[in-house]
């Protein structure tokens, strides 16, 4: 950078404190071109247009105070070094700042032209150090992960070639065996298995890792998965002669999240209580509310174990920690399990621990988000700080035309939820998350801010939409129908939260008495066929006798 | 009414064994293809009424073969089961788009792949006269 221009964005408000630091510039001898601009405004602006090679910050500007100032620019162009220049000897806030990623805080009326030509010099040095690393950090990363996905898909191919074979074996398809020959053949599809779900695992924790696990929050029961997963989990349970035990709490609102991937979370905790509950023991699993908290419901998991120490407990959620005395007499896995199921309760926004006394058992809690339509609606339906003065129900019916093909019907209605979303002004209109299974009749709700004769035009729109879907056009019967919701008049001091509160409470009044009869019967189909497959291996690695006839 | 046949394209020629015993045992007549290119061919000339489909296959991998089938007036109806040991999260959705009725991931369930083989051969069996 000797023989190029150091050219430094000056973003200072105070016409002499700008002179000075000009002055400095120019006394440094170095070459240097300054732009100077008063306002963060224009600062954020000339970044854009001409990245320089350092910022020099004054943090108290016409149009930004204090750490906010360094934040926006930071934000804005995280990879041009940023020098503060400040009025303030304040050693807190150049703490923050520097923790923050600031290059450098200097004090205005301290600095010699010396001080701030290095101070610029090695500001754009460690920046560009900084810059490297994080490159090189991502590259190893992507590396990693292409890796584990590459040496999985590998794994896979011989494994199904001895999956196969051991399978047509065990199933007489090649001849009667002995029955001695037979048990040991069952020893090998149980660590067939065993080894399938570790090589699971390892992308699942690949993915957790990069970020690129999906989560699709719908509106859902937590009761249901909750029935669901021990249903699943009873015929391991049962065989190690632990009981499972629900407990509801028959108030919780419905939750929003994803339910393939709650269940997975359910099933992984399940799983483990089991493995650490002695014959005679019992797993419970409980749902309920606490007064603390109304945002949230709290899911726990408890077994009569022999408990975590206090030092294990400091790691159980880590990638690979696996239970030192657990080891020599039981293959239980990598030790992702645990890991995964943070990565998931964190993607909904909730979180999860453990709370556990040596020989006592342990509880593991995580929470979830309660569903809350108010929430969702307010940005919608309150305009310049009051109700709209129409809103119409939108709801749209897609009824499949065979059910055969369980996967094939998940993804039709999941794109015709993203063309919904396509066909109405976000600024004003809601597809609410879907509700309830993925098996049979899908039932879609728009929340529209309009009235009954121009929500015509949306489902026209919708319609029109939908059907330029082939494979929905032959897969499903479409029946869209909208009905305007009655906004009575509300007392004049309710608040707008509580208007808001009040219409959705009659939103969700409509959407209960028109889906009547499929809400009666709960609990079909609420995962799909994925986490049922896992469910399933998991029921085999353990099981005696994993042979199903075909 | 004569067996279904069901067409097995797998380029590991031990997983092709293993599958034609098992879809025989079932009831099932095979016939058999390593890569991607014979896959179509033996499928024009058998006329299989499934095809249980890898996708990673030498000489044009199965989507190359999916494609080429949806676009043979001939072959376009015939269900296409998809069985991989790839990840469903890159490629399921893209092997249904791409016309395949279902995808599993190797190793696969033997029972669930019987289920699916079982239903998709009946609803295209009886063209526009799907249960619902």
């Amino acid at each position: 950078m000797s023989d190029q221009a150091t050219r430094v964005l000056l973003i200072e408000d105070n016409p002499g404190d700008a002179d000075l630091v000009r002055l400095r510039l120019v006394e440094s001898k170095s070459l240097v071109e300054v732009t100077c601009v008063d306002r963060l405004a224009d600062g954020i602006a000339s970044l854009g247009l001409n990245p320089p090679s350092v910022v020099l910050l004054d943090l108290n500007l016409p149009d930004s105070h204090g750490a906010e100032t360094f934040r926006t620019v930071m934000a804005h162009s995280p990879d041009v070094p940023v020098v503060i220049l400040s009025g303030q000897d304040d050693e807190g806030l150049a703490l923050k700042a520097v923790h923050q990623g600031v290059q450098d805080y200097l004090i205005k009326g301290d600095i010699t032209s010396k001080q701030l030509e290095r101070a610029m010099r090695y500001a754009v040095e460690r920046q560009a150090l900084l810059r490297s690393l994080e490159i090189t950090r991502k590259q190893q990363l992507e590396f990693k992960n292409q890796f584990l996905s590459h040496v999985s898909h590998e794994l896979r191919t011989p494994l199904t070639c001895i999956h196969q074979y051991v399978t047509i074996l065990l199933d007489g398809l090649a001849g009667s065996m002995a029955p001695e020959q037979n048990d040991h053949l069952k020893t090998v599809l149980k660590s067939v298995n065993q080894l399938h779900a570790m090589i699971r695992d390892l992308l699942e924790a690949t993915r957790a890792e990069s970020g690129k696990i999906r989560v699709e929050p719908r509106c859902i029961s937590i009761g249901e998965l909750i029935q669901q997963a021990a249903t699943m989990m009873r015929p391991i349970a049962g065989e190690r002669q632990v009981g499972i035990e629900i407990g509801l709490d028959n108030r919780i609102p419905l939750i929003h999240a994803d339910p393939d991937r709650i269940l997975e979370v359910l099933i992984n905790l399940t799983d483990n209580a089991i493995k650490f509950t002695s014959p005679e023991g019992s797993v419970m699993i409980k749902a309920c509310m606490i007064e603390a908290d109304e945002d949230a419901v709290y899911v726990s998991v408890t077994d009569t174990g022999r408990g975590i120490s206090p030092d294990a407990k400091a790691l159980i959620f880590e990638r690979l920690y696996q239970d030192p005395e657990l080891i020599d007499n039981n293959r239980t896995g990598l030790g992702l399990g645990l890991y995964i199921c943070r990565e998931l309760v964190k993607l909904h926004g909730g979180k999860i621990w453990v709370a556990s006394e040596p020989g006592q058992g342990s509880t593991f809690t995580f929470t979830l988000p309660l569903y809350s339509l108010a929430k969702l609606l307010a940005p919608v339906i309150v305009h310049e700080g009051r109700i709209r003065e129409h809103i119409v129900l939108v709801k749209v019916e897609l009824v499949p035309l065979s059910k055969t093909l369980h996967s094939n019907w998940r993804e039709v209605w999941q794109q015709a939820i993203e063309t919904l979303r396509h066909c109405v002004y976000l600024d004003k209109d809601l597809v609410l998350p879907p509700m309830g299974g993925s098996a049979a009749a899908q039932t879609f709700f728009v929340v529209a801010s309009t009235d009954l004769e121009h929500s015509g035009i949306m489902m026209a729109r919708i319609r029109g939409q939908l059907e330029r879907n082939e494979e929905l056009k032959t897969s499903a019967k479409l029946v869209i129908s909208a009905v305007p919701v009655d906004l009575a008049p509300q007392p004049a001091d309710a608040s707008l939260d509580k208007q808001v509160q009040t219409v959705a409470n009659q939103i969700t009044e409509m959407i209960m008495a028109s889906v009547a009869p499929e809400s009666a019967s709960p609990g079909n189909g609420h995962a799909s066929s994925n986490s049922i497959r896992k469910a399933q291996s998991i029921q085999k690695e353990s099981s005696k006798c994993p042979n199903r006839k075909s | 009414m004569p067996k279904p046949k069901i067409l097995i394209v797998d380029d590991d020629p031990d997983l092709r064994r293993a599958l034609r015993l098992r879809l025989r045992a079932n009831n099932y007549d095979t016939v058999h293809a390593q890569d991607g290119y014979t896959a179509v061919a033996v499928a024009q000339k058998e006329h299989p009424d499934l095809i249980v489909l890898d996708l990673g296959l030498p000489a044009g991998d199965g989507f190359v073969v999916l494609d080429r089938l949806q676009n043979i007036d001939t072959l376009a109806g015939i269900p296409v089961v998809v069985l991989t040991a790839r990840d469903p999260q890159n490629n399921e959705e893209r092997a249904l788009k791409g016309g395949a009725a279902a995808f599993f991931q190797k190793p696969v369930d033997n029972a669930e792949l019987l289920d699916v083989i079982r239903a998709s051969l009946t609803d295209s069996r009886v063209p526009g006269m799907r249960p619902s």
